[in-house]
């Protein structure tokens, strides 16, 4: 099963890369370029569900990665059918200084809080995506928290830190 | 009933009353609600401290928040401790809300809790026992008893500083002031 997707995946999508560290999960890595096609691809072949989107920093790399986790619900009944209890994990890296990607919202529309989510917290904007509003967070931050280079200590320094104790001699 | 304390109930009936019926409303930010249930069910049974958990904060006159305190649940603890009657009393319990705990550099969480509303008492632990809280009721009642859980009339004396502590972590409240701010009430007094 595995080995007929890789062979799949190689001759329709090009320099992509597919491994398997455990049973059960494939891992694929591929250009940002080519994302959404290989999304539909996997749609089309019974990977309805997209279990998870998230972001990495990969700041030595000056890369953010892009993982979506997808599986099926259909159950793995014979050799041809969909491939059920597979899990999917497709990476893609898009340039640091250019964070802007594609909305998946089209092919997965459970996509949409994952997608403000990662909007809020790493700064990538997602074309496509028609509400990209602030989700969880409260205050104003200088740059996305969830960002490597966000220094979490000297923030709580100035803010929480500069917030005064109530003493005896104020009122 | 101890006899012992026959005088205190004629002295003062309405702060023993107070001291025995602590009606609590359980903040449920964090991990520390995980405590409570057996805390308040058939285990611990807090009911034999004269605690009894409530729905509403209208109703209640202990205020517990157990947990780590986010930016946002600040703003609901502020509004649930502005709508308590008094007397009202506010422990915090776990480590968290003293000094942030283990979220000390977290850029979310809210590090000391008494900036923003006055704390009468602190379980120190992450996470207490549920035997602390008895503990903790049963220090509350010493204070009450002296007079010095008065966290609701320090609120009430200093309440232009914790407005605007208040202010500087959450931006503009959208809620109006619980107290006149322009006035400065003296020495602790309450109506």
């Amino acid at each position: 099963m595995i080995e007929q997707l890789k062979r799949e995946l190689e001759a329709t999508f090009k320099g992509v890369s597919v491994t398997s560290e455990a049973d059960r999960r494939i891992t694929v890595v591929v250009d940002p370029l080519q994302t959404i096609a290989l999304l539909r691809f996997f749609k089309d072949r019974g990977f309805s569900h997209l279990a998870l989107l998230s972001a990495v920093d990969l700041i030595d790399k000056h890369a953010f990665e892009l993982v979506y986790i997808l599986t099926s619900y259909a159950e793995d009944t014979g050799e041809d059918a969909v491939p059920g209890e597979l899990i999917l994990v497709v990476k893609s890296m898009i340039p640091r200084d250019k964070p802007t990607f594609k909305s998946v919202i089209n092919i997965y529309p459970n996509a949409e809080p994952y997608e403000r989510e990662i909007h809020e917290l790493f700064g990538i904007h997602f074309d496509g995506h028609r509400r990209l509003t602030p989700l969880f967070l409260e205050r104003q931050y200088p740059i996305p928290p969830f960002r490597k280079d966000f220094d979490t200590r000297r923030y709580v320094e100035d803010v929480f830190g500069s917030i005064p104790a109530i003493g005896d001699e104020e009122g | 009933m101890d006899r012992n304390q026959i005088a205190k109930w004629f002295k003062e009936p309405s702060k023993m009353a107070n001291k025995y019926s602590l009606h609590a409303i359980y903040f449920c930010t964090g991990c520390g609600i995980i405590e409570v249930p057996p805390v308040i069910t058939a285990r611990w049974d807090a009911e034999r401290f004269g605690v009894i958990p409530v729905a509403t904060p209208r109703q209640a006159n202990l205020f517990l928040i157990t947990g780590y305190v986010s930016v946002k649940t600040l703003k609901a603890i502020i509004r649930t401790y502005e709508q308590m009657y008094e007397p009202k009393y506010a422990v915090a319990f776990g480590s968290c809300p003293i000094n942030g705990g283990m979220y000390w550099d977290s850029y979310n969480t809210i590090k000391h809790l008494d900036k923003y509303i006055p704390i009468d008492g602190w379980i120190a632990g992450c996470m207490p026992r549920p035997e602390a809280i008895f503990v903790a009721v049963t220090h509350l009642w010493t204070l009450i008893d002296k007079g010095m859980a008065n966290g609701y009339e320090r609120y009430k004396k200093y309440y232009r500083a914790y407005r605007r502590n208040q202010e500087l972590a959450l931006g503009k409240l959208e809620w109006p002031p619980l107290y006149p701010i322009g006035e400065h009430t003296e020495g602790g007094e309450c109506d």
